[in-house]
């Protein structure tokens, strides 16, 4: 690491952006310690990357650690959905007071085999569509939705954090669920 | 009242079911936008130049759950169209559609409105 003040930087801002470019980290002390790092593009997408993969190996490390608190606050969320599931089971017709039927228990089973298995828990939602919408949100701040009906696909829809909109179908099995889930948090 | 409708007009959306009134809510705090799919059309009350209270007030006479609200210009910015479709029970009831020819709004359109949606009750 290379540590400066930000007057050298001005004068010789080039060469201090080459540096970082080429790997260096730049250290810019400032007054009230108010001091910044400048690393290269490359540097700073690897750091993202590896924040994104702690984000999506959290769940899965605590699920094979020991620790109690983390593994329970899985096993929580999993609960809440299960349980969430018995009510949308639930629901009658007309749920929605709009003429929405009552979810058939194929339905309520396929998801409830999912939500068993997923390591990585989804927000769950009924739609009026007689179908199960999953939903995450990862660190970069994007946005999925997977919707579950009884048909043999599953649609996915993504919004990234820029506005880019994602929408495709994936095979109805747990692996292909997955590993949509897994390339979301990657 | 007619089909005109002001983008700033404020429309109402009874959130159902009201057993279950935590049904659609995300543990942020916001709305999912499942809460927008149907394909009947989401059915809503059109505001008119009443207040928050006086529309909460008339719907909770027919409904006791969460009650949401959206501006005109939310729909049509997101591209969808709002019909004044007044029944015998509700002169204010209207629906918003995601195209002339698609009652069903796109999964674009429930997710760019369900991020509009203010909670007024």
């Amino acid at each position: 690491m290379i540590i400066t003040k930000q007057m050298d930087i001005r004068s010789n801002i080039k060469k201090y952006f080459d540096l970082a470019y080429n790997g260096e980290a730049v250290f810019v002390s400032r007054k009230q310690s108010k001091n910044v790092v400048i690393i290269s593009e490359e540097k700073y997408n690897d750091l993202n990357r590896a924040n994104r993969l702690q984000a999506y190996a959290g769940p899965l490390i605590s699920r094979s650690s020991s620790k109690p608190a983390a593994t329970l606050s899985s096993d929580s969320i999993r609960e809440d959905n299960l349980k969430k599931l018995r009510n949308i089971g639930n629901l009658k017709d007309n749920w929605n007071g709009n003429g929405a039927s009552a979810f058939p228990k194929t339905i309520i089973d396929r998801v409830t085999d999912l939500i068993n298995k997923l390591p990585i828990q989804p927000e769950i939602f009924p739609t009026a569509l007689n179908s199960i919408q999953f939903e995450y949100d990862n660190s970069r701040r994007d946005h999925m939705e997977i919707e579950i009906s009884d048909s043999d696909e599953a649609e996915v829809f993504i919004v990234t954090y820029f506005g880019e909109e994602i929408e495709e179908s994936i095979p109805f099995t747990y692996e292909s669920l997955a590993e949509r889930i897994v390339q979301f948090y990657g | 009242m007619d089909d005109n409708f002001k983008r700033a007009e404020k429309l109402y959306r009874a959130v159902y079911p009201p057993e279950v009134m935590d049904m659609f809510w995300k543990r942020d705090g916001s709305i999912s936008s499942a809460a927008f799919a149907d394909p009947n059309g989401l059915s809503v009350d059109r505001g008119y130049y009443r207040s928050d209270t006086e529309v909460i007030h008339d719907m909770e006479a027919r409904f006791n759950g969460h009650i949401i609200s959206l501006y005109v210009r939310n729909c049509l910015d997101a591209g969808a169209i709002v019909k004044y479709l007044p029944s015998r029970s509700n002169i204010f009831h209207s629906e918003i559609h995601g195209s002339p020819t698609n009652l069903l709004l796109s999964k674009s359109q429930r997710r760019f409105l369900a991020g509009k949606a203010v909670i007024v009750k």
